[in-house]
């Protein structure tokens, strides 16, 4: 462990930095909230920045810094859990159809490609009509899960499909190995990189999807993410009212999260890659 | 040991591509066997359908392969065909493939992937004491011990060749197929690795079974001779007498293209019926 930080490339240290700020910002913050700051008028409207109000008040009287810390919280998880359930069904079922082949893989590649097609934000806003306007968050998850497992899958089914032809598979079949080891302790390493760059790019997805659903006003007005404050605070002139930090500090937040998951998903390539060149 | 009774064997599932076409043979035990033959004349097929790997779509048209194997445990003897020897590979049959570049897991240590292929009741010991002995059994094919610890790309062609060969015949098995085992490898090094597949059969008595195209290698080592050509055996008899006498057209070509030390070699005509 001490090797893997002491060669690390600087821009992973960066990116591990702002993720660090993301996730104490995020994750332990919100436990020291004073009250909940969804609460309308729980703080003096239109306040800027103090010594009490941090980052100042919302023009509903919520005070902006504990609320970021809340909608922080929630499109972390958000884009977590989509990642992550994305990337295990993506990955168990590229595998699947790879490995197998025959039926399973032409039922399995039908669905995939099906889903590769149909364009995720028009679905969404269609969706949401659909419910009355608004969609409650876990199930933008759900519908960003269906939409983000393909990706991987595709990929994965198509390494899959490579390694069942090379030498060193058929060997481990002769040794009289089975299937299911065979994938785990020889196919999986080749695509377990390659996974976890695809899980930090699906983190990126569900955040940012997430966040333009909320923007249009269509994710849920109850819960509090890093896009919905973005529509309240459109919503209330927050621009025109020169109220910049209640507009500017969801964004902002936004900004910094993505370019710290870039920066570790780019960072972690470039060590595994000189890892893989040094003899 | 095994009986390979008047078997047709090819690959296809709308049509049927014959690779080997009504062949019987029978490989007995404590013996070196050495098939010969042009390429696409059916000996990787056959040496396929013998140890009993249709994964690949290949397919027994007619006729039987059985093998009778004695059980270590219960000392009890099964019988049965090759299409169910999956549970006797790397145990009573291992099986050496062709290509010796790509057959190692490139992501894997040379000591996982010899631990990996282990039956059971190998795998008993310890850690420690099963390196020890891998590393003990290593040292008589000229290897360290700390190549167990070196991915397959930091190794030689020859090294990666003999460590394919230490785990086939690691796990002491009855009967050795292997498939062309030297090729792509310079003389000297296919020398060394002949002698020490010799080695190991005298030692363990058990069956070796060598596919080579290479007759020379065939001259040195093997016991019987197998000529196939065009998916038939066209003679089979003691090395020597095979090349004494030969009887088939085919194999007198084999024999007179071998290049010699004095004289001309014949090498007017190629193939059989010429």
């Amino acid at each position: 462990m001490r090797s893997f930080f002491t060669h690390a490339p600087f821009r992973l240290y960066l990116g591990l930095l702002l993720l660090a700020v993301c996730i104490v910002v995020g994750g332990i913050l919100p436990w020291l909230a004073p009250g909940d700051p969804l609460v309308w008028y729980s703080a003096p409207r239109n306040q800027n920045p103090s010594g009490a109000y941090w980052l100042g008040t919302t023009s509903l009287g919520q005070d902006v810094f504990w609320l970021l810390t809340y909608a922080l919280r929630n499109s972390i998880i958000l884009g977590l859990i989509v990642a992550g359930l994305s990337t295990v069904i993506g990955v168990f079922l590229g595998l699947a159809a790879g490995y197998a082949g025959g039926w399973l893989d032409r039922v399995l590649s039908f669905f995939m490609d099906a889903l590769l097609c149909i364009p995720t934000l028009p679905i969404l806003i269609l969706m949401a009509a659909l419910f009355g306007g608004q969609l409650a968050l876990p199930i933008v998850g759900l519908l960003l899960v269906v939409f983000n497992w393909p990706y991987p899958a595709r990929q994965v089914r198509a390494v899959a499909l490579t390694m069942r032809e090379r030498e060193f598979i058929n060997v481990a079949w002769f040794s009289g190995e089975s299937s299911t080891r065979i994938l785990i302790r020889h196919i999986f390493p080749y695509i377990a990189g390659w996974s976890a760059a695809n899980f930090i790019n699906t983190v990126l997805v569900g955040i940012s999807t997430e966040s333009a659903l909320a923007v249009i006003g269509l994710s849920s007005a109850q819960q509090a993410t890093l896009g919905t404050m973005i529509y309240w605070a459109i919503n209330y002139q927050a621009l025109l009212g020169g109220k910049y930090v209640w507009i500017g500090s969801p964004v902002v937040a936004i900004v910094l999260l993505f370019i710290g998951l870039f920066l570790v998903s780019s960072g972690l390539s470039m060590q595994s890659a000189a890892k893989r060149m040094s003899v | 040991m095994i009986s390979i009774d008047n078997v047709t064997v090819g690959y296809g599932t709308a049509g049927f591509i014959t690779a080997v076409d009504a062949v019987s043979l029978t490989i007995g035990s404590n013996e070196i066997i050495g098939i010969a033959g042009e390429s696409g004349s059916g000996k990787s097929t056959l040496m396929r359908a013998v140890y009993g790997d249709f994964s690949t779509g290949l397919r027994i048209k007619s006729g039987t392969v059985t093998g009778r194997f004695t059980d270590a445990a219960t000392g009890k003897t099964i019988e049965k065909p090759s299409s169910q020897f999956r549970d006797l590979w790397w145990d009573q049959i291992s099986y050496i493939p062709q290509g010796s570049m790509s057959v190692l897991n490139p992501l894997m240590k040379i000591e996982k992937q010899v631990v990996d292929g282990l039956p059971r009741r190998e795998r008993g010991s310890s850690r420690r004491e099963l390196r020890a002995r891998i590393a003990k059994f290593l040292a008589g094919f000229g290897l360290e011990e700390n190549v167990l610890d070196a991915y397959p790309h930091q190794l030689s062609g020859g090294m990666r060749q003999r460590v394919l060969v230490a785990i086939a015949a690691f796990v002491n098995p009855r009967l050795i197929l292997a498939d062309e085992p030297t090729t792509a490898l310079d003389v000297v090094v296919q020398k060394k690795i002949l002698l020490m597949m010799v080695e190991i059969q005298r030692r363990l008595q058990n069956t070796l079974v060598l596919v080579s195209h290479d007759l020379g290698v065939h001259y040195q080592i093997t016991d019987r001779l197998v000529i196939m050509y065009k998916g038939q055996i066209v003679e089979a008899g003691r090395t020597a007498d095979i090349f004494a006498n030969p009887q088939h057209d085919y194999t007198r070509n084999l024999i007179a293209s071998l290049p010699r030390l004095h004289g001309q070699r014949a090498v007017d005509r190629v193939g059989a019926g010429a």
